[in-house]
C-alpha cells in the first residue's frame, strides 16, 4: 500500500493515543523519579514536603549513612550472594532438565512432562511445605534461600521449546561423531542458547532478588536476611511506630534512633534511599534483554 | 558402545523381543535420564512430599510423633472452619478481590497493546514499552513502599498536593473503603506492561492483508478493530481468561499482605493470609492445613473444568 494521507480524524486518534500512552509512562516512571529525588535530599528539610522533582537540599548523606550501615551492608550481601548462586544453578539445572524433556524419542517422556506439570496444577500448601523445611532442617539457614528456587516448571518450558528449534542435525552429527551426551548438550546446545539462558537468568535472578517472603518467614536470624526481606521490617517497623507513637526496642529502630541524631539523615530518607539501592540492578540489566525476553515470554506461553 | 547401539537402530528386526528392544532404548538415553534426575529429587522432595504433608489436615498434627504416627481426626478441622464466620468473610475477601481484579484488570493489558500497536514510530514504541515493563520488575515490598510514602499522611506527594489546595489530609492506606480500590489500581499499574506482550505478538500475527481488504471495502478504524482485530486476538483471550479464572482464590498473596494494615483487616483478609497467620504463626498446622488444602482443590477443579468447558465451547485449552 502507497503512502495514504491521514484524515483528521486519524491524526486525532494518534495523538490522543500518543497522549494517554506518554501519561501512562509517567505514571510507571514518576515514583522512581520522587523516591531519587528525596533519597538526593536532606532529611529534615524533606519533612517540609513539596520535593517533586529535583532535591531542594541536595545531599549525599543518605546514600553514604545507607553504604555505612552494617546491617544494610549485611543485607546487601546475602541477597547478591543468594542471588548469584540462585540464578547460575537455577539456569544449568534448568536446562538440563529442559534438554531432556525436549529429546525425541525418550522413552516415557509424555509421563515425565505430566510428572512436572502436575506440581503447577496442585500443591502441597504453605504448612506442608514449612514441615518439610523443618524436617531437612534447613530453616534459618543459608539452604533455604537457595534450595526451593532450584527449578521452575514455566522456565523449563520456555528453555524447551527454544531448544525444539534447534536443529535436529547438529546435535544428531556430533553425537554420531562420537560426542557425549554431556558435551553435546555444553559445546552445541548451551552455545546456540544464549538468548533464552540470557532470559531465564533474568526471570529467576529478578524473582530471587525481589523475594522478601523466604527471609520474613522461613528466617529469623537476623544475618542472614535478604535486602527485600529487611526493606519490608524497616517499612513495617516504621508504619506500626506511626501508628502507636511507641518506639519498641528492635535492632532496625535502635539503628534508625542512632541514625536520627545525626544530622541530615531521617529515617523516612534512609528508607527512600534503600528502595533506590534495591532497585537500581534491576533498571540496569532489563532493558537490555528486553528483546529476547519478549520472544521467551511468547514461545514459552503461546506454543505449549 | 554406541556403534552398537546404532546397528540395533538400523537394523530393528534383528531383535526378535520387543522388551529387549525396548530396554536398549531406554538404556541409549541413560545420560539423558541422569540430566533429569536432580530435577526429578528436588520435584520429589519439594514438590511431592508437601502434598503427602496434606494428611495433616486430617490429623491432630505433633511434631515429636510425625506426619505419619500423629492421631487421626478426621474431618475435624474442615467442620471447624465451615463452621467459622471468619473464614466465611476471608472467602468472601477473596472472592471479592479476585473478582473486582478480573473485572478491572483482565482488559487493560489487551488496551495497552492496541494503544502501542497504534504508533507507528518504531524507536517510540519499543521505548514505551521498556517503561511499561519496569514495574513488572520491582519487587512488591518496593511498590507498597512507594505507595505509602506517595499516599502519606505525612508529607506524602498526593496529601502534599492536597495541602496546597486547602484539602485535609487523608490516610489513604488506613481505609478500609479506599482498600480495594488501591489493590485493584497497583495491580494493573504493576501488570498491565507485561500482560501486554503476549497481545502484541498475537497481534503482529495477523495477516495485513486482512485490513487491506478491509480498507478497500471501506472499513473504519472501529469496525477493523471489531471485525478483525478483536476476533484474530480471541485465542490469546481464551487462554488468558482460563488461566485468570482458575486462579481466582489467588487474589495475590504478596500484595494484599504488604498493603494490609490492622484498621483495613476486615476487607483485606484473604485465604492465603489467613492460612499464614493461623498457621505459620499461631500454629495451628491442622487448621492451616486444611484451608489450604479446600483452596489447592478448589483451584484444581477449577482449572480442570474450565480447560475442559473452554475446550468444547471454543478449541482453545492449555492441554
Amino acid at each position: 500500500m502507497g503512502v495514504r494521507k491521514l484524515s483528521a480524524a486519524d491524526r486525532m486518534y494518534t495523538s490522543v493515543n500518543y497522549l494517554l500512552l506518554l501519561i501512562f509512562c509517567l505514571t510507571a516512571l514518576y515514583p522512581f523519579i520522587y523516591f531519587l529525588a528525596l533519597s538526593f535530599n536532606d532529611g529534615y528539610d524533606a519533612m517540609k514536603g513539596g520535593i517533586y522533582f529535583f532535591p531542594r537540599v541536595s545531599t549525599l548523606e543518605n546514600y553514604s549513612k545507607a553504604f555505612h550501615n552494617p546491617h544494610i551492608l549485611k543485607s546487601f550481601w546475602i541477597s547478591i550472594s543468594r542471588t548469584v548462586v540462585v540464578t547460575v544453578g537455577s539456569t544449568l539445572l534448568t536446562a538440563l532438565l529442559a534438554y531432556g524433556l525436549s529429546r525425541k524419542g525418550l522413552p516415557g517422556r509424555k509421563y515425565i512432562v505430566f510428572f512436572f506439570f502436575f506440581t503447577t496444577l496442585f500443591s502441597g500448601g504453605l504448612i506442608p511445605t514449612f514441615i518439610l523445611y523443618r524436617e531437612l532442617h534447613i530453616l534459618n539457614t543459608y539452604w533455604v534461600l537457595v534450595l526451593p528456587s532450584l527449578y521452575s516448571f514455566f522456565n523449563a518450558i520456555i528453555m524447551k521449546t527454544f531448544f525444539d528449534g534447534i536443529p535436529l542435525g547438529l546435535s544428531e552429527s556430533a553425537r554420531i561423531d562420537g560426542a557425549s551426551e554431556l558435551s553435546v548438550f555444553w559445546r552445541i546446545i548451551l552455545p546456540l542458547s544464549m538468548p533464552v539462558m540470557a532470559t531465564i537468568a533474568l526471570f529467576v535472578g529478578v524473582g530471587v532478588w525481589n523475594d522478601w517472603f523466604t527471609g520474613q518467614f522461613f528466617i529469623q536470624n537476623e544475618n542472614l536476611q535478604p535486602a527485600a526481606t529487611f526493606l519490608n521490617k524497616m517499612i513495617s517497623e516504621a508504619s506500626f511506630q506511626s501508628m502507636t507513637g511507641s518506639s519498641s526496642g528492635s535492632a532496625i529502630q535502635n539503628m534508625n534512633q542512632n541514625q536520627m541524631t545525626l544530622r541530615g539523615v531521617t529515617p523516612e530518607a534512609l528508607r527512600m534511599t534503600f528502595v533506590i539501592i534495591i532497585t537500581a540492578p534491576i533498571i540496569c540489566v532489563y532493558p537490555f534483554l528486553q528483546k529476547y525476553f519478549v520472544k521467551g515470554v511468547l514461545v514459552g506461553s503461546l506454543k505449549e | 558402545m554406541i556403534a552398537k547401539e546404532a546397528r540395533v537402530e538400523v537394523m530393528p528386526d534383528v531383535l526378535p523381543l520387543k522388551k529387549n528392544k525396548t530396554w536398549a532404548k531406554v538404556w541409549s538415553f541413560r545420560a539423558i535420564y541422569l540430566f533429569m534426575l536432580p530435577a526429578f529429587i528436588w520435584y520429589v522432595v519439594f514438590c511431592y512430599y508437601p502434598m503427602y504433608g496434606i494428611l495433616i489436615a486430617f490429623k491432630d498434627f505433633k511434631y515429636n510423633l510425625g506426619i505419619l504416627h500423629s492421631p487421626w481426626e478426621g474431618l475435624r478441622f474442615f467442620k471447624q472452619f465451615l463452621s467459622d464466620s471468619s473464614f466465611y468473610s476471608v472467602l468472601y475477601n477473596t472472592l471479592s478481590i479476585s473478582f473486582l481484579k478480573l473485572l478491572l484488570g483482565f482488559p487493560a493489558p489487551l488496551i495497552l497493546a492496541l494503544m502501542l500497536n497504534g504508533v507507528m514510530h518504531n524507536k517510540l514504541k519499543r521505548i514505551f514499552q521498556t517503561i511499561s515493563y519496569l514495574p513488572h520488575f520491582v519487587s512488591w515490598v518496593v511498590v507498597v513502599t512507594l505507595m505509602q510514602k506517595i499516599l502519606s499522611p505525612n508529607v506524602g506527594l498526593v496529601n502534599d498536593i492536597r495541602d496546597h489546595m486547602g484539602l485535609k489530609p487523608i490516610f489513604f492506606m488506613g481505609m478500609p473503603s479506599l482498600f480495594y480500590p488501591l489493590v485493584v489500581i497497583s495491580d494493573i499499574w504493576k501488570g498491565v506492561g507485561w500482560g501486554s506482550i503476549i497481545y502484541l505478538a498475537a497481534l503482529t500475527n495477523i495477516d495485513p492483508h486482512l485490513y487491506e481488504a478491509a480498507e478497500m471495502d471501506g472499513a473504519g478504524r472501529w469496525s477493523k478493530l471489531f471485525k478483525i482485530t478483536l476476533p484474530c486476538l480471541t485465542p490469546t483471550i481464551g487462554i488468558l481468561l482460563i488461566f485468570s479464572l482458575s486462579g481466582v482464590l489467588n487474589a495475590g498473596f504478596d500484595q494484599i499482605w504488604l498493603m494490609q494494615t490492622p484498621a483495613t483487616l476486615s476487607v483485606s483478609e484473604i485465604l492465603d493470609t489467613y492460612v499464614l497467620k493461623t498457621g505459620i504463626q499461631q500454629g495451628q498446622f491442622a487448621y492451616s492445613t486444611a484451608i489450604g488444602l479446600f483452596k489447592s482443590v478448589i483451584s484444581l477443579i477449577l482449572i480442570v473444568a474450565v480447560n475442559k468447558v473452554s475446550k468444547k465451547v471454543s478449541d482453545v485449552s492449555l492441554w
